[in-house]
Order: C-alpha cells, then structure tokens, then sequence
C-alpha cells in the first residue's frame, strides 16, 4: 500500500472521525479539519499530498476553500465530496483544478481508489517537476 | 364558462352602443339641423312669395277701383250739371265707360235723394226711387265719394258701386261695377291647392269669395283683421299671411298661403336626407356589430391564450418548485446516508480483526452489515436519480441521428417486447437532420417511455414509435400504445417525482420525472396525451442543433 499524507475536511465530526479511522487503517496518514479556515491551516504546517473536502459547509465553503488551497499549494490534488444535488458546483471544482468530485454517500473503496488516481497524479506531476528540475541543474555550466 | 360567455356578450353590447352611438348620433343631428333649415328656407321664400303677389294683386285691385273712380270723376268734370239729368245724355255717357263689361249700371240722384236718370237692367225697379236715406248718399253727400261694400244685388252677381259727386254737391253720379273680375284676379294670387285669397270689409265680411269656398274667418285672419298690420307678414305654424289694406283702409286683401303646400321639394330632400341616414345607420350598425364582435373574439382569444400561457407558467413553476424540493431532500437525506454506510464499512472492516469463535453472531453481524450497505446503496441509488445526477458531467455533445437512436434503443427492449408479442410499429421520416445533442440521455428518455408503454399494453399489444420533422424546426419522436391510456386526472402529475401508476416495487415513480429534466436541460418538451382511439402518447421535441449554433 502506498503511502500518502490525506487531509479530511468535513463540518461534520463524526463522518471526519470514521473516514480517519478507516483511512488510517488502510495505511494513509489522515489529518482531519472541521472548516476551510482549519483545512489552510494544516496545509500550511504539514505536507498534505490529497485533501478529501466536503463542498457543503458553514463558513468558508468547499469551493472557497479550494481557491485557496490551489493558490497556496498548487500540486496539492482535491478530491471535492457532495451530497449536493447540483452536477453544476462539481463542474465549478474541476474547472478551478479540483481532481475529482464524489457524491455521498460513497462506499470507502471507491474513495480509495480515486484518492489514490489524485496521488498517483501528484506524484507523476512532482516527477516531471524534479526531472525538469534536474536538467536544468545538469544543463547549467558549473 | 357561462359567467365568460355572459361577460363577452356585454363587450360586445357595450361596443355596439358605441360604436353605434359615435356614428348615428352626429349623422341624426346633422340631418336634424338640415331639416330645420331647408324648412325655414321654404317658408322664408313662401313669404317673399306670398309678398311679392300680394303686392302685384293689390296693386291691381286698387289700379282697378282708382280708374273706375277717376273714370266717374271725369265724366262730372267733362259735362254740365245739366247733362246728367238728361237720361240720353247719360245713356251716352254709359255707352262711352261700359266698354268691357265692368260697369252694371249708371245711376244719377239729385242732391234732395231722387233719382234723376238711370241706364242699366233694372230701370223699373229703381224709377222714381228716392235714396235720400241711403248710406251711400249721405257718405257721398259729405265727402264727395263712396265704394261700398260687396253684395249681390238683384242678379245674385257680386258687385259694389262707386259714388262721386260734383264739386258743388249737386247731383250724385252712381255706378255699379261687376266684381267678378277680382276674384279671376284672386285667383291668379293662389300659390297652391290649400292656399287663399280673398278680400274683406273691416266688418270681416267676405268681398270676394274665398278660393276654399269658406264662409267665415279663421281666428288669425280675425286677428289680422283687428291689428290693423300694414305690409307684414304673419306666419304661423302651417300658413303664411300676408295683408293689405285697399281703398283707404276699406277693404282688407288677405293672402294665406299653406307651408305644406310649397313643401314638396322640402319633402323631396327630407326624403333623400332620411333614405341617406337609414342607409348609414345600416351601415353603421352592421359595420359595429361586426368591428364588435370580431373585438369581442380577439379579446377571447387572447384570454384563453392568456390562460393557456398562465397554466403552463404555473406547470413550469410547479415542476421547478418539486425539482427544488427533491434536490434538498435528497441532499439532507444523502449526508445521513453517507454516515450509515461508512460506520457499516467500519464495523465490516473491523469485523476480520475478531475471533469468529469469540463471537457468537458473527456471519450474521457481517450479513447484517452488508445488507445495511446493500440498502443505503439502493437509497443512494433514488437520491441520486433524483437529483438527475449523471456520472457524465460534461455533457458532450454529439451528431446524433435521432431515427438510429430510436433503432438502437429500441433494441434494448426487442426481446422483452418479443416474449410478449408485442408488434412494434415503426413509423421513420428519412429527412431528418443530424443534431448535436446528449445522446445517451435521449436514450434514457426513449428507454423510460418504452418500457412504459411495454409495461401499458401488457400482452398482445402494439406499440407505435414515429419519427418526424414538426413545426419550428423541431425533432418530433412520437412513442404511443394502445393500452388503457392515462387517467384524465393522472396527465397534470404524470411527471411529478414518485408518482407512479405501477405496482408498489415495480416504479419508483422517477422515470417520467427525470425524462423530463433531460428533454428540458436538452432545450426541448415533452407531453402526454391520450389518443383519440385510445392509448396514451408521449411526444418529444428536441431542437435541431448545428455546430454554428452551439453556444
């Protein structure tokens, strides 16, 4: 099982603390955070590979929340979760650079399976960049 | 539908009045004001009329009496006193003046009242007579001269005599004058068959007779008579008078002429006048009751359009208020859902870690658990629907050829059709034009009318799917059946969420309700209908979409 750092952002407390659980007994690193002021917080402290955000919530939405977290860490990948109706804001996500959208209620295996696609294309992307990275670095006189 | 009926019919009347009111009323006061006038004309030209002949009749009448006069004047001042006592010499004097007949006789009386000398028809009667009492002497006696009043005499002929004296009031010369030729001069002055002339004495006695042959004034000729006018005219409601006073005021020539009588020319414009209106007010009014009615039924007509719009607003509205309201649901419903079937996930992850001999239940706690996560996945399943969620978010749009759609469509459900003997009548049109539209989601639609109307007619039925190019440039995909039809009262809810005419667990009542969300977000319709011969039809119009028009 691979490992990656996973942040669960949802206003509601006990599906954070299930979804950590069953996450963390898969093998990933789980944060959780009850509200997007909490979830920018985090991110900022600790390295956050997928975040796992609940569109619907009091306050700084889930749409709001991913503006930030795209200016903020860009290669951070979102994964947005609804019970919403509207086809429409999971549209919004994706065209502000969200990975993918999920509807509620969603079995755990495949949220797994789409939050590790987010990973796997984090990863590919943090490649390139390193790759890119190193051949400016091979291609400059020393 | 009667209170309606009622209330246009008022539109109408109301109209009609006026209408009817703003054309008859100026066209009535007009020819009423031009009644009047061509009346006043008429009697302000029978006036001068009755004027001018008065005056000519007058004038001749007193020209008559002056000649006669003058003519008895002459013969005192032509011939000795002595003469006149002389029968031969008046003879002669007879002879010279009776040229036309005018003069009946000559008589002359002495100035003690005797009579001297007579020519005429009736010698015997008046020889040795004395007119010592008589009126005419004495008035002649004392102011030289005399006219006398009308009678007829012994020959039952009108006739007055004039008297004059010689300046020395010596003898009294008399003649006696037929007045016949008046009335042939009267006559001349009649103006129409109800009108009159005649002169009378201040007395009212007629002088000439009445042309009307009657006997005795009227009250506006008594009138006349006492008021003694001078060259006026009197009009009264159906006569024009006219007067004039003759001889000194001794006789009265009065001309009635009839306004009735002079009114036929009137007549012949009052009559063209009125035709002219009764046609104009047949026209009028058949013009008003046509401009009314036809206001009337384009009033009517926009109501219902009106109504029709309004009910169908109130559809809209309805169905957008019902989708508002599902989507929350579902929604709120959806959060719950996902807490259930991530604590059953936990408990079935959890469940491996324990001692199966430890726990006494434990293939039934596992089954249980998967029968929760079976079943909150078969709630998901309807919030999902009905929240017209697609896995599909970015809707692409395809060329699609509406008749292989319904082809391919129709394939999905040949067997089931085929186990049922069911015919599938196929009715294509070949013209129709490729759009760009969502493909699949169209299918959905035929796919849920489909199996609708396979479910409607049951075994041995006929299910009619046809295709065509209607009005407005629309794709018309008609799926009919010959089954029971939709209940009158069903076809306003046939596509509200959950209401379903199937068995309990047969429909979820979502089929007709999602169609309709994707035929909308399609930007086309679809409607249910009953057929004549029975069966329901379900209609759906897609728009045709070309590249350059997608936005």
């Amino acid at each position: 099982m691979i490992e990656f750092n996973v942040l669960v952002v949802d206003d509601e407390d006990d599906f954070r603390e299930v979804t950590t659980k069953r996450l963390t007994k898969r093998g990933l690193k789980v944060w959780d955070a009850a509200g997007g002021a909490k979830a920018l917080e985090v991110i900022e402290e600790t390295r956050i590979d997928v975040v796992l955000l609940d569109v619907k919530m009091p306050g700084m939405d889930g749409i709001e929340t991913l503006r930030h977290i795209r200016s903020l860490k860009p290669l951070i990948e979102v994964v947005l979760l609804t019970g919403h109706a509207s086809v429409d804001s999971g549209i919004e996500g994706m065209k502000l650079g969200a990975f993918d959208y999920l509807m509620k209620p969603i079995e755990l295996e495949p949220l797994l399976e789409k939050l590790m696609d987010a990973y796997e294309k984090k990863r590919l992307r943090e490649q390139k960049i390193e790759m890119a990275q190193m051949k400016k670095h091979m291609s400059m006189p020393s | 539908m009667e209170r309606m009926r009622k209330y246009y019919l008022a539109i109408i009347r109301r109209l009609l009045i006026t209408f009817f009111c703003l054309s008859v009323v100026p066209i009535f006061s007009f020819a009423w004001i031009m009644k009047g006038t061509v009346e006043e004309t008429n009697v302000i030209k029978l006036e001068k009329l009755a004027q001018a002949t008065i005056d000519h009749n007058a004038q001749l009448i007193s020209a008559f009496l002056r000649e006669k006069q003058e003519l008895l004047q002459l013969l005192v001042s032509l011939n000795q006193e002595g003469a006149f006592f002389d029968q031969k010499q008046v003879e002669k004097m007879f002879l010279a003046i009776s040229g036309n007949g005018d003069i009946v006789d000559l008589l002359v009386v002495d100035a003690d009242g005797d009579q001297q000398s007579y020519v005429g028809p009736y010698r015997t009667l008046v020889a040795g007579k004395s007119y010592q009492d008589a009126a005419w002497f004495t008035e002649t006696m004392l102011s030289g001269m005399h006219v006398s009043h009308m009678f007829s005499g012994y020959r039952n002929v009108p006739h007055f005599v004039v008297a004059v004296t010689d300046p020395l009031k010596s003898f009294v010369l008399r003649a006696t004058i037929n007045s016949s030729i008046f009335n042939s001069l009267l006559h001349s002055a009649q103006l129409g068959p109800k009108s009159d002339a005649f002169i009378v004495n201040r007395a009212g006695e007629f002088q000439t007779p009445s042309l009307l042959q009657r006997t005795k004034l009227n009250e506006t000729e008594k009138l006349l008579l006492s008021f003694n006018l001078r060259n006026e005219t009197v009009i009264t409601a159906n006569e024009v008078y006219a007067t004039r006073w003759l001889i000194n005021d001794h006789w009265l020539l009065i001309l009635k002429a009839d306004i009735g009588d002079s009114l036929d020319f009137y007549l012949q414009i009052r009559n063209r006048v009125i035709l002219i209106v009764a046609v104009i007010i047949v026209l009028s009014l058949a013009g008003a009751t046509y401009t009314s009615i036809a206001l009337a039924r384009r009033l009517e007509k926009a109501d219902k359009e009106h109504a029709a719009n309004s009910m169908q607003y109130a559809h809209v509205e309805k169905m957008a208020t019902i989708g508002r309201l599902a989507a929350g649901i579902a929604h709120e419903i959806n959060n719950p859902l996902q807490m259930i079937t991530s604590q059953a996930g936990w408990i079935a992850e959890l469940l491996p870690d324990e001692d199966p001999a430890q726990v006494r239940n434990f293939d039934e706690y596992r089954k249980s658990v998967e029968q929760i996560r079976h079943h909150v996945k078969r709630a998901g399943t309807i919030t999902h629907r009905l929240l017209g969620f697609s896995r599909k978010i970015s809707t692409e749009n395809d060329r699609v050829q509406i008749n292989d759609l319904v082809e391919e469509t129709l394939s999905f459900v040949q067997k089931e059709a085929e186990n049922n003997n069911i015919t599938i009548i196929k009715n294509y049109a070949d013209n129709l034009p490729p759009t760009l539209t969502d493909g699949p989601q169209v299918q959905q639609v035929l796919l849920n009318l489909l199996n609708n109307a396979l479910d409607a007619v049951g075994q041995r039925g006929e299910v009619a799917l046809r295709t065509s190019l209607c009005a407005g440039n629309r794709l018309c995909i008609e799926c009919g059946d010959n089954g029971p039809g939709i209940r009158p009262e069903d076809l306003k809810r046939i596509f509200d969420p959950f209401f379903t005419t199937k068995e309990t667990d047969k429909g979820t009542g979502l089929g007709l309700y999602i169609s309709y969300n994707i035929v909308k977000k399609l930007g086309g319709t679809i409607t249910a209908e009953n057929k004549q011969g029975g069966g329901a039809l379900f209609t759906v119009k897609l728009p045709v979409v070309t590249l350059n028009q997608q936005g």
